[in-house]
């Protein structure tokens, strides 16, 4: 397995502080018509911390997600990205509004997001997939983003697939190409929405590993998974949501061995291979 | 410029007798063609494969060719043969056979749309050929066929119009009558338009509702 | 043995390429128009789709042959002076827009909506997204319907032989009534027809195949 140096990858904590707040999300709140999809949602995602989403279907952890990404709206609370208010501005009269598409495009363009069912271009060759946003969203010259690309593309094991249409890649290696995309636009922050979930059991270990080594590289990273185990490895901090709320978090050992709530206690019994109570 | 209300009025008689015409010639077509594609669709999914090749090419032949060109080609073909069709009867035969080719295809999409695991689940459970298609494939593909009749029979209502060209007096022959004898074409043409737009419309209407109907059913 | 036919056979063809530029002429117009009603009716406000729907709506209901007959008369008596060629062509060209619109509007809508995301995740903006990432998706995905829009486009230029225009239909017609051999020369007329909208067919038929996405 092609191994990630921290020198080869962009390095997203240059200048920063690590354990400095990147992501500070109060009081997050959504509805879907009638029903409460997010209810008083809390959390901060420190630099360089790895922070897994686990909880039941339908607890709200990709809708939690999708509006860190700003591919949402919600209507209660606030999101900052070191320490920028994004997706809605107060005025004055204290009446919430939703920032412009060129704002919300920016703060998305700062932020890497990898979906469960990848979305690769499909008219686009795999080269192109990845360098068609750095180029056209960021104006980077093309030259830069090729050699970029190729870089990422070879560490995450593709090198030979830069000329073909993802119709021809196997769901993990389209998979890994979607991750690529995605960091070749230097990202300050990874999401990852159950990225494994649609995957064939063989195939999801080589995306896993791509992911470890992102994090050992220092990324910060928001990861909703299905996969105790690499959930329990890799990440420094775990949350638990159930029904739209964040129940319990903290570090892996406490999350496993030792659950407070009745209901993460209800769920990692479904998952006894993970856990050890 | 003021619309000639009175002109309006006064031919209103003239043009609801040919839109009495036009909805004679549309409803004895559409019945005419549901008959005829069915016998075209079986025709088509029968095991002998020259009959489904004939229908087949039936099928294309109608497809491809316009359905003014089938009206002339009928009218004007058997009155110089010595067999000479009334207007009206040439139109209802022209239409039928085109639309009868795509109500055929529409009898087809919907038949072999339901999905080859309900008729393994109905066979599995000891239903003959026979019985699977009445009682599983029928009722289902009937659901799906309706909205696409619909839309088969407000193109058929346009398609009537052609018929004006074999002097057939209907609605729109009645407004060519009227051009020729008068000034107010724009009040005609408005007219005619407006006729035309409440048949097609009601008959879009009385589809929402079958439909509306249909999805409750299930 | 189609003696008739076979010697009125260039006259046909001479109207088979008139009916050949009628068609090219209008589906192009038609193409414009249409995807730009399209485009209106998906990305437009409540104004310009409700028009778009209007618009749409009353050249559905009304036949081709009220609104050529429409242009036909009418033009004249409001004093705009267009030779029936051109007006034939905007005519054709303006109703099947409608179709043209319903076809592209489909094609737009039907491109998943994680490509949506996708794009937007990466930063782009609104008008990167729709020329990148969708549009090009959409327009091969329109492409079949496109095609099969064109067939029935072919045909309907037969109706300009009512008003007219010297297309394949009216040749026939013309050379039916000197010859009254009219099973074989409307015989031929739809022969040539044939050949003309079954090839699309076959074309449509082919790009649906090619183009298909496993999405």
């Amino acid at each position: 397995m092609p191994v990630i140096s921290k020198s080869a990858l962009p390095t997203p904590i240059e200048g920063r502080a690590v354990g400095q707040p990147m992501v500070e999300i109060r009081g997050l709140g959504k509805s879907y018509g009638r029903s409460r999809v997010l209810h008083d949602v809390s959390l901060e995602i420190r630099n360089g911390e790895v922070v897994a989403v686990i909880g039941p279907s339908g607890s709200g952890k990709t809708t939690l997600l999708r509006c860190i990404d700003l591919l949402e709206e919600f209507e209660q609370g606030e999101i900052r990205i070191d320490g920028e208010a994004v997706g809605y501005r107060v005025e004055p009269r204290g009446r919430r509004v939703r920032r412009p598409e060129r704002e919300l495009a920016a703060a998305r363009s700062q932020i890497g997001i990898v979906f469960q069912s990848f979305n690769l271009f499909p008219h686009m060759k795999v080269l192109r997939n990845v360098i068609v946003a750095p180029v056209r969203v960021k104006g980077e010259a093309r030259a830069e983003v090729e050699a970029r690309a190729r870089e990422l593309l070879a560490r995450v094991g593709l090198a030979d697939k830069l000329d073909a249409y993802p119709a021809a890649l196997s769901n993990g290696q389209q998979q890994r190409v979607a991750i690529a995309r995605a960091l070749a636009m230097r990202p300050k922050l990874m999401l990852f929405d159950e990225v494994t979930s649609a995957l064939d059991p063989e195939l999801v270990g080589e995306v896993l590993e791509v992911i470890r080594q992102l994090a050992a590289a220092g990324m910060t990273m928001l990861i909703v998974t299905h996969e105790m185990q690499f959930a329990r490895d890799v990440a420094h901090r775990i949350v638990f949501m159930d029904s739209g709320s964040i129940i319990e978090e903290g570090p892996p050992d406490q999350i496993f061995e030792k659950p407070t709530s009745e209901r993460l206690r209800n769920f990692l019994r479904r998952y006894h291979r993970a856990c050890v109570i | 410029m003021s619309f000639g209300w009175n002109f309006v009025a006064r031919n209103l008689p003239l043009f609801a007798e040919g839109a009495i015409v036009t909805i004679q010639l549309s409803v004895l077509a559409i019945l005419a063609a549901l008959v005829w594609g069915l016998v075209i669709v079986l025709a088509r999914l029968s095991r002998w494969r020259l009959l489904a090749l004939t229908a087949t090419g039936y099928i294309e032949l109608v497809r491809n060719t316009p359905v003014l060109v089938q009206m002339y080609f009928i009218y004007f073909g058997l009155a110089f043969a010595g067999l000479p069709l009334s207007g009206f009867a040439s139109a209802l035969l022209a239409l039928t056979l085109q639309n009868g080719g795509y109500i055929a295809e529409i009898y087809r999409a919907g038949i072999e749309s339901i999905s080859r695991n309900q008729i393994d689940a109905a066979r599995g459970l000891g239903m003959r050929k026979l019985l699977v298609l009445r009682l599983v494939v029928l009722p289902q593909a009937f659901f799906r066929i309706v909205p696409a009749i619909g839309n088969q029979f407000v193109v058929m209502i346009k398609d009537t119009s052609l018929a004006s060209t074999l002097s057939v007096a209907e609605l729109m022959q009645a407004a060519r009558i009227l051009t020729d004898r008068t000034a107010a074409t724009y009040e005609v043409f408005v007219t005619l338009a407006a006729f035309y737009l409440v048949m097609t419309a009601f008959v879009t209407l009385l589809l929402r509702l079958c439909e509306r109907r249909i999805a409750a059913l299930r | 043995m189609p003696s008739v036919l076979i010697a009125n056979l260039w006259l046909l063809l001479g109207g088979a390429a008139t009916t050949v530029e009628l068609s090219v002429a209008s589906a192009t117009l038609a193409a414009l128009i249409g995807f730009a009603l399209a485009v209106l009716q998906v990305f437009g406000g409540a104004l310009l789709r409700g028009i778009a729907e209007v618009y749409v709506y009353f050249v559905r209901g009304v036949p081709l042959l009220v609104l050529l007959f429409a242009m036909y008369y009418m033009l004249p008596y409001s004093g705009i002076d267009l030779p029936p060629t051109l007006g034939g062509i905007l005519v054709i060209a303006l109703y099947f827009a409608a179709f043209m619109s319903e076809v592209f509007r489909g094609a737009i809508l039907a491109v998943p909506r994680a490509q949506w995301d996708a794009g937007r995740g990466l930063g782009m903006r609104s008008r990167v997204l729709l020329s990148l990432v969708i549009l090009p998706q959409a327009l091969r995905l329109a492409a079949p319907p496109f095609v099969n829009t064109c067939v029935m486009l072919i045909k309907s230029t037969s109706l300009v032989s009512v008003i007219g225009l010297l297309e394949l239909t009216l040749s026939g017609r013309q050379i039916v009534e000197r010859t009254l051999a009219a099973f074989q020369i409307f015989g031929g007329v739809a022969l040539i027809y044939f050949v003309l909208c079954y090839c699309l067919s076959l074309y449509a038929r082919h790009l649906e195949k090619r183009l298909a996405y496993a999405h």
